[in-house]
This record gives structure tokens, sequence and C-alpha cells, in this order.
């Protein structure tokens, strides 16, 4: 799976952000937009905890390269405890990737807050420059 | 107890010795000689012998072939049984072929649980199914049975009683310590003749708890053996007291221990003053020694403690 | 409830050599409770096996459903449709659905994702301790509704062995507390600690598993 850096591989990253994360005045992002060298699928969740391990796992079998879950910081959950929650299956879901022989770092948390649109794509391309290094997602183009 | 035929233990204790039995962990292999030098060391040092049945739960010379080697030996020895790796039937077939070849004391135990054997350095059989059939209060009561009525747990008659002199283990420390003295009075109730206690350190709790087994009459019905184990360092003490359930250690004593210019020397006063202190105590019968892996340590200490030469009865 | 565990991923991958159409089949009773065998869990394993089988360079279909109930005919009746256009079926129901499942479909080989494990309660979230080992000889009424069969390591009848913790949990395993000394507390509590002073007798076992195969006849409710 790991593969010296594909020519022209533009990772294809999905931010999963929680609502709650975004700057008060910014208007939530959705739908994909292009990168400096990647594209990124934005989404928008009202909490971090609204996302499932299989969900996320899906979404790396169909051939995302990279998966970025953007919670609360630690303490600063709308819902108290989501985030703690989101942590705890993307660990899981990192857990199963390992065992199903796909890098971990291809599914990513982080907490961050007061983000603007502009600071989400930064996100999703510094994810993306480590995935560079991975190569393309080896389930890409294949069936289900 | 049966009067039929009487083991040196019971002979011992009848006469009002105070007894000593001291223990023989069997090998590893299929080898007597090991169970022969063991039994070189310990002769005449006491009354019986514990020969304790895959203890941790590791596989080793089974307690009954251990127990006859050392009875060819000329060693009378406490043939352990625990409820882990036999069901009733192979129990009781057991306890026949072990009075045919001469084994009169038996001691019923629960056993160490098959998930301990991997604890350690070995790999043990933690993936092994355990029994546990019967626990070892209804082991007592078979015992008792094919002693007292020559009749299985079933049911059905023996040809003849099987004389049994009949152990048990206590753990008076053990929590719930409330529930430790009921517990021993079941096990009497069930068949023990006599007992072999959990490693004594904190000598005010033990005879707390053995003056209520007295005042409580049991003691007139059990011969209490306290049991002593031969301290060596005062990290061992630690570990036991840390570890080892049913175990209290004073902190004096692993201080004592700690403080000690020669530790072997020291953990041999502090056996003979346990046995001295123990051998006090209204309703201790006699003493249960372990030096465990150490045997040579015993053929030190029971001379030490003035407990030789054994009474020939 | 019946509580089952995945089966280590290798496993189930070894069993999985040489199949291109898979269906993985869920229950929604039981092993979704303890979270091994429902939608979610099916939703789960689901892209995990086809991702590690496509790294292995098998490509697999798998086709996911999850039943009402795994151990009812007509539950298992719903995968009659799909069925035959797979080439195994692979359950995460316990061991009474996948036999039922296996029974009904017997051209399809049926590979157990799961290992069923115990019968036991959600003590907590994500955590799920035994209760009962369905012995056939319930003697809860006089352990003050603590069983010792299924909680204590050794299932002994006549109270603590010597292996009982300072803290009152079980040698076996730091984390698992020694019944009988919770049977000693709720005893104490209920002012009755010497109702455990009587010697039970050996256990009848031959109710349970150790009778044979269990069948139960009820005559009244025969057809």
């Amino acid at each position: 799976m790991s593969k010296p850096p594909s020519p022209g591989f533009s990772p294809e990253i999905v931010v999963l952000y929680c609502r709650q994360t975004l700057d008060a005045e910014a208007k939530p992002p959705e739908g994909t937009r292009q990168g400096d060298g990647f594209s990124a699928r934005l989404v928008l969740l009202p909490c971090s905890s609204k996302i499932e391990a299989y969900q996320m796992l899906a979404i790396l079998d169909k051939g995302a390269d990279g998966v970025q879950l953007v919670a609360c910081p630690e303490k600063a959950c709308r819902f108290l405890v989501g985030n703690n929650r989101a942590e705890r299956r993307v660990a899981h879901a990192r857990g199963l990737l390992s065992q199903a022989g796909m890098a971990e770092a291809r599914l990513e948390l982080n907490r961050a807050a007061e983000l603007t649109p502009e600071d989400l794509m930064n996100l999703a391309g510094r994810h993306a420059g480590r995935i560079k290094d991975l190569g393309p997602n080896p389930m890409k183009g294949g069936t289900n | 107890m049966s009067s039929r035929v009487q083991t040196n233990l019971q002979k011992v204790l009848a006469a009002g010795h105070f007894a000593v039995t001291a223990e023989v962990g069997p090998p590893q292999g299929p080898n007597p000689e090991p169970v022969r030098a063991k039994a070189a060391i310990l002769k005449g040092l006491a009354d019986a012998y514990n020969v304790t049945d895959n203890q941790t739960a590791v596989v080793r010379m089974s307690s009954i072939a251990a127990a006859k080697i050392l009875l060819d030996e000329g060693l009378e020895p406490v043939m352990q049984m625990t409820c882990r790796d036999r069901n009733r039937i192979a129990m009781q077939s057991d306890l026949l072929g072990a009075s045919a070849l001469g084994l009169k004391n038996v001691l019923a135990l629960s056993g160490d649980h098959q998930k301990a054997s991997g604890a350690g350095k070995l790999n043990g059989h933690p993936g092994a199914k355990n029994v546990y059939d019967v626990d070892s209060i209804q082991l007592l009561g078979i015992i008792k049975g094919l002693r007292d009525e020559a009749r299985q747990q079933g049911g059905d008659a023996i040809t003849e009683p099987a004389p049994f002199f009949i152990g048990a283990a206590w753990t008076p420390l053990g929590p719930p310590v409330e529930f430790r003295v009921p517990r021993l009075a079941k096990k009497i109730a069930a068949g023990a003749d006599f007992v072999q206690t959990q490693a004594v350190f904190d000598l005010k709790a033990f005879a707390a708890q053995v003056k209520k087994a007295h005042e409580a009459g049991l003691t007139e019905k059990v011969a209490i053996l306290a049991g002593i184990i031969v301290p060596r360092s005062a990290g061992m003490l630690t570990y036991m007291n840390k570890n080892v359930p049913g175990i209290e250690v004073p902190e004096a004593l692993i201080a004592r221990m700690k403080g000690a210019k020669d530790a072997k020397a020291e953990g041999m006063k502090v056996t003979v003053e346990l046995i001295q202190a123990v051998r006090e105590l209204p309703g201790v019968k006699g003493v249960h020694l372990q030096a465990i892996e150490a045997e040579e340590l015993l053929a030190e200490v029971i001379p030490a403690a003035g407990l030789t030469p054994r009474p020939l009865v | 409830m019946i509580v089952a565990e995945w089966k280590p991923l290798p496993e189930l991958l070894a069993g999985l050599k040489g199949y291109k159409n898979l269906l993985l089949v869920g229950c929604a009773t039981c092993v979704a409770e303890c979270a091994a065998g429902g939608e979610r869990e099916v939703n789960t394993l689901a892209p995990t096996l086809h991702m590690a089988l496509k790294n292995q360079g098998q490509d697999i279909n798998i086709i996911t459903r999850t039943l009402e109930r795994a151990c009812e005919p007509e539950f298992v009746e719903e995968l009659a449709e799909i069925a035959p256009q797979v080439d195994a079926i692979m359950s995460l129901s316990c061991g009474i659905g996948m036999q039922l499942i296996a029974e009904r479909f017997l051209d399809k080989p049926l590979l157990p994702g799961v290992n069923t494990t115990s019968l036991a309660i959600r003590e907590a979230p994500g955590l799920w301790t035994a209760r009962c080992r369905a012995c056939g000889d319930c003697v809860l009424g006089e352990t003050f509704g603590l069983c010792p069969v299924a909680r204590c390591a050794k299932s002994l009848m006549n109270g603590p062995c010597g292996g009982t913790r300072k803290n009152g949990r079980c040698e076996v395993d730091e984390n698992t507390d020694c019944i009988w000394y919770l049977i000693v507390e709720r005893a104490k509590a209920r002012g009755e600690l010497e109702s455990l002073n009587q010697v039970r007798q050996p256990k009848t076992w031959s109710n349970s598993a150790h009778g044979g195969p269990k069948r139960i006849v009820r005559e009244d409710l025969r057809s």
C-alpha cells in the first residue's frame, strides 16, 4: 500500500466537519472544492459524533484517499461528549483499517474551533500532503 | 474420624503432639528421582508430606504417583486433589486407586484456575476446559461418603469403606473475612478432619480468626495446622502481600526483613518465631511448612524450631 | 442476551478465500444489543472485509442483510431471494441463528463471523458481563440473586475459594468481582448470613448441556 509518490496524484479528501467548529460568521461550505494538488469534499455534520465508524470505513472502501473528521476541542462539545465519542470511533475504525491492510493515516481526527472555510481546506490540504506519500487508495476502481 | 485405619498424621494428632507437615511439589517430568531427592532431604522432618495436584494449573507428575513414590521412600504423603481437572467419576475412581496404593491422607482443594497457568514464565494451559463438577466442600463430602458409608456420591455401594484421613485448606484472612469461619464450619460438616491454613504472617489477625473458630467449638472437631512459608527476602514478602490472595504480611515484618544483614538467616528466625507463636494459640494443633522450591531450608528450620525428632506413634 | 464477539479478522479472511459473492447476515436481536452482529456491525465488517481482501488481491462482492431475528425460520426466509446470488453466507448472528441459516440454505457454505461466548448483560456502555450459564439447576434463590455458576471462575457452590483479593475481586481477573464476596455482602445486608452456612450438595448438571443435547417437549403446545 505504501508506494513512491505517484506523479499527478491529486488526493481526494472527504472532510466531515462539525457545525460547531466553524466560525459563527462563516457560511457552512459544502460540496467538492479544488485545492492546490488535491480536492476536498466538505460534508457538514451537526456534531462529530453523528458519523459512525462504518460510514468512515465505507468512504475509504469506495475509494476516497483520505477522511478528515473535524471535531470541537476537548471539553468544548455542545453535546458534552460527542467529540470524545468521535475520537473513540476514529480509533476503532483506524484499528480495523490497519487490520485490513490499509494505512491508518488515511483517517484522521482533528480538533479545531472558529474555522473559516479556508481553514477547512487547509486542514484537508495538510492531510492530502501526508497522503501523497502513501499513494492513491488501493480501493480505487474496484467493485462495491 | 475413621477408626479403621490410622495414618501417622492422624495418630500424631490423636496423641496430642504438635504436628508438622511439609509440602512436596512433583516434578514437571516423568522421572521419579526428583521426588526421591526431595524425600531424602525431608525424611524425618515432618509427620506427613503434602503432594500437590498440578499446582498453579501447570502439568506435573500426578499427585497420586508422586505420593506413592514418597510412600515407597518411607514418607507418609497427603495426596492433594483439586476440583479443577476431574469430575466426580474420575475423583472417586482416583480416590479408590489411591487407597489401594496405600495413600490414606487426602486433602481436597478447589485448585488454581487454569488461567493462572500462563501467568508466569510457563505457557501452561490457559485454554483448557476446567471441570468443577463439584467444589472442594462437596469433594470432602464425597470422600467422607466413601469412608463412612462405603457409598459413592451417586448412591451406589463400594465393596468396602475407603479409609481416609480427610484434609482441607482454610484461608482465614481471605475476604470476606466474616465468612471464613463459617466456611471452615462447612468444611468440617462436609467431612474435614484436619485443615491446613494459608500462610500466616499477620499473627494478630490469624489469632483472632482462630479464636472465633475455637469459640465456635470448631477446633475440637478439626485439627488446624497453621501454614507457614519460610520468608527468604523482603521482596518475596512484598510480592506475596500484594499478589497472593489471603496472605497478609505486616509492614513491620517486611521492614525487618529489609533491614536484615543476612536475609536468609533472618527468614529462618522469623519462621521459628511464627511457629512458636502459632503453637501458643488454643486450637492450633500443628504447622504446615512450605519453603517454595527450597526444601533444604526446611531441613534447617524444623530442627531450629525444636520440632525434631518427630514423634514415633 | 446472547453475547457474541467478532472472530479475529485473519480467521474470517482465511475462510473467505476463493469466494466471489458473499452474503453477510446480521441479526437485529441479541447480537445487535451486544454490538457484534447488528446492522451497524454488518455495515462495519463489510467494508473492512472488502478492503482487506482487495489488499490481498481478492475481489469480492459483499451483499449485506440484517434479519429481525435469525433464530426464527420466518425471518430467515427473507434471505431466500438473495441466497442464490452468492456462493457463501457469513453470519454474525449467534450460533443458534447460524444453524437455522445453514439448515435453510443447505447448498451454501455457512461461515461463522462471530464466536458466541456468553449469556450476559450490558453492565455499562461498552461493557458486557456474564450473568447466566444455562446450567439447568437454578440456585439464585439461595444465593441472593447472584449466580455462582456463571460468575465464579470455578462455579463454586459453597462460598469463596482462597482466591478473593483484598478488594473483593477474583484472583483470575482483577476487574471481575468475586461473586461470593458479593453474595456474602447481600446476605449480610439482608441479615441472613447464616443461610449460607448450609452445605450445598453436588449439583445436577444433567438438565443442561451435560445431559446430552437439550430437548424440551411441551405436549400442550405440540401440533
